[in-house]
């Protein structure tokens, strides 16, 4: 039987039944006869939700069931299911409340049956802030008792809202498992029928919490999709109706998983998964459940006071050293059929296998699956790795890529600790911390040195070039947005930051790659997508986009920035420049201050001098803060030439910058060894001796047109 | 040449939002103009004052004037009523300061029974302060939120690390007016009510407290911060920034050196009765000319000051 012919088959005969005890009912007690269920302000709540009707005697029941006939429409397409389903539920509910006629309490301990509204008030508020991650919804009988217990069990550990319909209560009875709403775990009632009233408590959720209006089904069919965690687990045998019921359920947006091999399955919908063993993975899986990590499991204390704990050689009891073995941490992208969440591998012997004092190799690799998750992200993961490791009391961790350098103490082996907490650390801290890209996350620690020589040469190296090549790569035209950050603005309120691939934050911290990543994790953080559709003038820089979005962020104290000049609209300061650059108008040049350079500039000012004049926010044509690693940019001050303006900086600064700044200047103007020709301040700290130098080493500024 | 006014127009509101229930509300927000600048329009609802009274009882005052205020007041019940009946009153503050697992710890059964003893003996309107710590505001404010359902309260505060638990009570639940409370920064401030509204709370029922300090403690960094808010809401139409903005002054101002420094140890500066309420009257003056719709004070001198300040200017 096909999926259509099951769902309607079922929904007819449940039609059918609704339609007979309604009659029954009304023969019994007149067509006047209230009917409503006890403690809620929403009559029959579901029926009330979709349709905006309230039902209050058998006659008005009488005539929604008509409504519902309406929805029973018979093509063989996925809307006509779905609504069959949504029929079917109204259907259940109507045959619930004539359970409820006259006040009666059809249902006893341990069943629960209709659900207060107050209990939703008070359900609703965990739900929202994520304390209750989910809501399970089992049907049916499970193999065995054991089963149904193991089942139940799991999804209570992880704070999962339970509720039960059928032969599943009577199990659990069976062996003495606790029940309740203070267990979180509800039974419903054991005719299929109950069912209704757990899809109440996610309708009226949806009116109380989710402000939809009665009758608005689109809305509320969206608000429980989305906000609704719940899911249905269905054990085989399945008839017909509890089919149609399910073809309800996913149409507010609950999968149903279920252990019936021949059920024709619907992707992301109705999955057959025949291990309920798997059930909980499959079930969080499909409804995108993130369960929040609160407790790491390691013998020995995490907390950001170890952070500087050092372990001297004869506290160590063995250490790991990329600069002597091969090493390697890397965060790896997979498919999410590639990723077990949660499996920590060791591959090869653990610290008790190691000689003390010993030195080692170790690979780790995190394989992360996600649906917002990007190769891009894979860096800015990868570099917190340090600070999650370091945490571990007892263990310390310096370096990155394939140089990482570990130690674990004697007292943090004597405590328990092995190389498999390292992963069960990462794993967590990765789950925690990047939940808004991360949905699974698997960890597997190589300490086999060929195992590690492999990983290091073959995996990790080759993936670290591909990614230092997609950085040299990207330029400010090869991608289509910028990033704004306003993370300084508690000190700079008017301060605004454009943040592009080749103008890092003039605090040289944020990058593109960092300000994408932060706003990916943190949509209403500080930083914000800035559109480059509408381009004023591309070689200043200058776009109608980046003037709205800084207008906006500055709070109209700032109107036009430009991107690549120094003269018109410079970019703002906050006070946190690394450097600052600042026009030298004797060679048509600019002068380079960094922070950390406390004497005298050929401009007669100090670093803290240019700083008054740059930061808060204010624009100062001719001055400019910046970042390092903007030095070497080729949109350095492009509008005005670029970086063969530059005619002086400190010493230390130009060692720093030489390699990268001398590959641009070569690429831009065929110069070799262009920091030999600029000045620093062993060479002059004053204008006139200065010139004297750029002349005698043909400076490129001195024949270009002065910059004012 | 004659006078010729030019009137700063704005085509944006500050949102209008009435705490209470009943015959007594009172109603905040609501203009279009800068703080006072009545020349330009007149006032839709002028600044209002709350009293604020403690879980503590007078424990904690110092002040011999707020003490003999509520002299003959016994129970919490009775402190309320006179707290709502003090000259220049508009509504009454209940804070529940000893909560904090820090200090008193009390649990929260306890300070329910506290909240529901005043809100039983006043109609007057209620905000009801939370005490500062997050985790434990995150189990109180929802429970507050419950005792009060129909009161139409204003909860004090939600912040960034709590609001789910407690906008989801207050705004949701409970329907209650959400407190939205950041700490002197307006990206701060407009971060939290996206998030709250994007719970599900109405724009409409979230009143902010931006922070505050006491005149002196780092106060122009509060009053940049309001002057930005109320520029952003009006001359921008930021409706994530059009929140009305309510200020606890006394919290804050009775603690300072100025206030409890005794006069045998500064026999400069005066009775320190004097001072504190100087304290409480400056820093009111200032959050109110800087851009606060309501302020939180505690002694009735003050209280009436700020009161005559708020007639002679709106």
């Amino acid at each position: 039987m096909t999926l259509f012919e099951s769902v309607f088959a079922g929904n007819d005969a449940v039609y059918g039944l609704t339609e007979g005890a309604i009659n029954q009912a009304i023969e019994q007690y007149g067509a006047d006869k209230a009917v409503s269920f006890p403690d809620t302000a929403y009559a029959l709540p579901c029926y009330y939700a979709v349709t905006g009707v309230k039902v209050t005697t058998l006659a008005e029941l009488k005539e929604a069931l008509g409504v519902v006939k309406t929805l029973m429409t018979r093509e063989k397409r996925t809307h006509d299911v779905f609504m069959s389903g949504v029929a079917t539920a109204l259907c259940a509910e109507f045959i619930e409340v004539l359970k409820y006629i006259d006040g009666a309490a059809p249902y006893e301990e341990p069943c629960y049956g209709h659900l207060a509204d107050a209990v939703i008030r008070e359900l609703g508020v965990p739900l929202v802030t994520g304390d209750i991650p989910g809501v399970a919804v089992i049907l049916g009988k499970a193999k065995d008792a054991e089963e149904a217990a193991a089942l139940v069990k799991s999804y209570q550990a992880q704070g999962i809202l339970v509720t039960l319909v059928g032969d599943i209560i009577d199990q659990l009875a069976e062996v003495g498992y606790k029940t309740g709403a203070n267990v979180r775990v509800i039974p419903l009632g054991k005719d299929v029928t109950a069912v209704i009233h757990v899809v109440s408590v996610a309708l009226r959720a949806a009116l109380i919490f989710g402000n939809v209006k009665p009758g608005d089904a689109a809305t509320l069919m969206e608000y429980t999709m989305k906000r609704v965690p719940a899911f249905v687990n269905a054990f085989a045998p399945l008839n017909d109706v509890i089919v149609a019921c399910g073809a309800g359920a996913i149409a507010l947006g609950f999968p149903v998983i279920t252990n019936q091999a021949d059920v024709a399955r619907v992707p992301k919908s109705l999955i057959c998964q025949t291990d309920v063993s798997k059930w909980n993975a499959t079930s969080l899986e499909a409804r995108d459940i993130k369960i929040k990590i609160t407790n790491i499991d390691i013998p020995v204390a995490f907390a950001s006071a170890f952070e500087g704990e050092i372990i001297r050689r004869k506290d160590m009891r063995v250490e790991f050293d990329g600069s002597r073995v091969d090493c390697a941490e890397l965060v790896h992208t997979c498919d999410a059929s590639e990723v077990e969440d949660h499996k920590i591998t060791v591959v090869g012997p653990e610290v008790d296998e190691m000689a003390d004092g010993s030195k080692n190799s170790i690979a780790y690799v995190v394989k992360v699956a996600g649906k917002n998750m990007q190769p891009d992200f894979e860096p800015v993961i990868e570099r917190k790795f340090h600070n999650y490791i370091n945490c571990i009391e007892g263990v310390y961790h310096t370096g990155q890529r394939d140089m990482q350098r570990i130690r674990i103490s004697h007292a943090a082996f004597d405590a328990g600790f092995r190389i498999k907490h390292i992963g069960e650390v990462l794993y967590a801290q990765v789950k925690n911390e990047f939940d808004a890209v991360v949905d699974k996350c698997e960890v597997v620690i190589y300490t086999d040195p060929a195992e590690c020589t492999r990983i290091r040469h073959e995996v990790a190296i080759p993936i670290f070039e591909k990614r230092d090549d997609r950085l040299a790569n990207l330029t400010d035209e090869s991608v289509d947005v910028y990033y704004s950050c306003i993370l300084c603005q508690a000190f700079s309120p008017s301060h605004v930051c454009v943040v592009t691939p080749e103008r890092l934050g003039l605090c040289g911290a944020v990058s593109w790659l960092d300000a994408k990543a932060t706003n990916e994790l943190d949509p209403n953080g500080p930083c914000q997508v800035i559109t480059k559709e509408r381009p004023i003038d591309e070689n200043l820089g200058a776009y109608e986009d980046v003037d709205e979005a800084v207008k906006k962020f500055s709070q109209g104290a700032l109107e036009h920035v430009t991107l690549y000049s120094i003269m018109q609209d410079p970019m703002t300061s906050c006070g946190c420049f690394e450097c600052i650059c600042g026009i030298e108008p004797f060679s048509n040049g600019v002068v380079i201050a960094n922070r950390e350079y406390a004497g005298m500039t050929p401009l007669g000012m100090t670093f803290s001098e240019m700083a008054s004049m740059t930061g808060g926010g204010v624009q100062t044509p001719g001055f400019m803060g910046h970042g390092k690693h903007f030095i070497a940019s080729k949109k350095f001050m492009k509008a005005e030439g670029g970086i063969e303006r530059i005619v002086w900086m400190p010493k230390e600064l130009k060692d720093f910058i030489a390699d990268r700044l001398n590959a641009s200047a070569k690429d831009l103007y065929g110069i070799d060894n262009f920091t030999d020709m600029i000045g620093d301040e062993t060479i002059a700290t004053d204008p006139e001796t200065l010139v004297t130098f750029l002349t005698e080493k043909g400076h490129p500024a001195l024949g270009l047109d002065p910059m004012m | 040449m004659p006078f010729n006014q030019k009137l700063q127009k704005f085509n944006a509101k500050i949102n209008t939002v009435t705490i209470g229930s009943g015959d007594k509300t009172v109603t905040i927000g609501g203009d279009s103009t800068f703080p006072f600048y009545t020349f330009d329009a007149p006032s839709e609802n002028t600044p209002k004052i709350g009293v604020e009274i403690s879980d503590m009882g007078l424990e904690n005052v110092v002040s011999e004037g707020i003490k003999a205020y509520y002299e003959g007041a016994s129970t919490i019940g009775e402190m309320a009523k006179k707290a709502a009946a003090m000259e220049g009153a508009d509504f009454v503050a209940l804070i529940l300061e000893g909560g904090d697992p820090n200090g008193v710890n009390k649990s929260v059964d306890e300070l329910i029974a506290v909240v529901k003893e005043v809100a039983d003996a006043i109609d007057a309107p209620l905000v009801v302060e939370g005490c500062k710590n997050v985790e434990k505001d995150a189990e109180l404010l929802p429970k507050v939120a419950e005792a009060l359902q129909g009161r139409n309260v204003l909860i004090l505060s939600e912040k960034e690390e709590n609001y789910k638990a407690i906008g989801a009570a207050a705004g949701l639940a409970y329907d209650q007016i959400v407190g939205a409370e950041s700490a002197v920064d307006i990206n701060l401030a407009k971060q939290l009510n996206v998030v709250t509204t994007q719970l599900g709370v109405n724009p409409q029922k979230i009143v902010m407290n931006i922070g505050s300090a006491a005149a002196g403690y780092g106060y122009e960094y509060v009053v940049s911060t309001m002057d930005r808010i109320k520029g952003a809401a009006l001359s921008q139409n930021d409706n994530m920034l059009q929140m009305p903005i309510i200020t606890p002054v006394s919290a804050e101002t009775w603690g300072v050196k100025e206030a409890t420094a005794s006069e045998a140890d500064m026999p400069e500066w005066g009775p320190e009765e004097e001072r504190g309420i100087d304290m409480e009257v400056m820093t009111a003056a200032a959050d109110l000319a800087a851009g606060s719709d309501a302020v939180i004070l505690r002694h009735p001198e003050a209280v009436a000051a700020v009161s005559r300040l708020i007639k002679a200017l709106a």
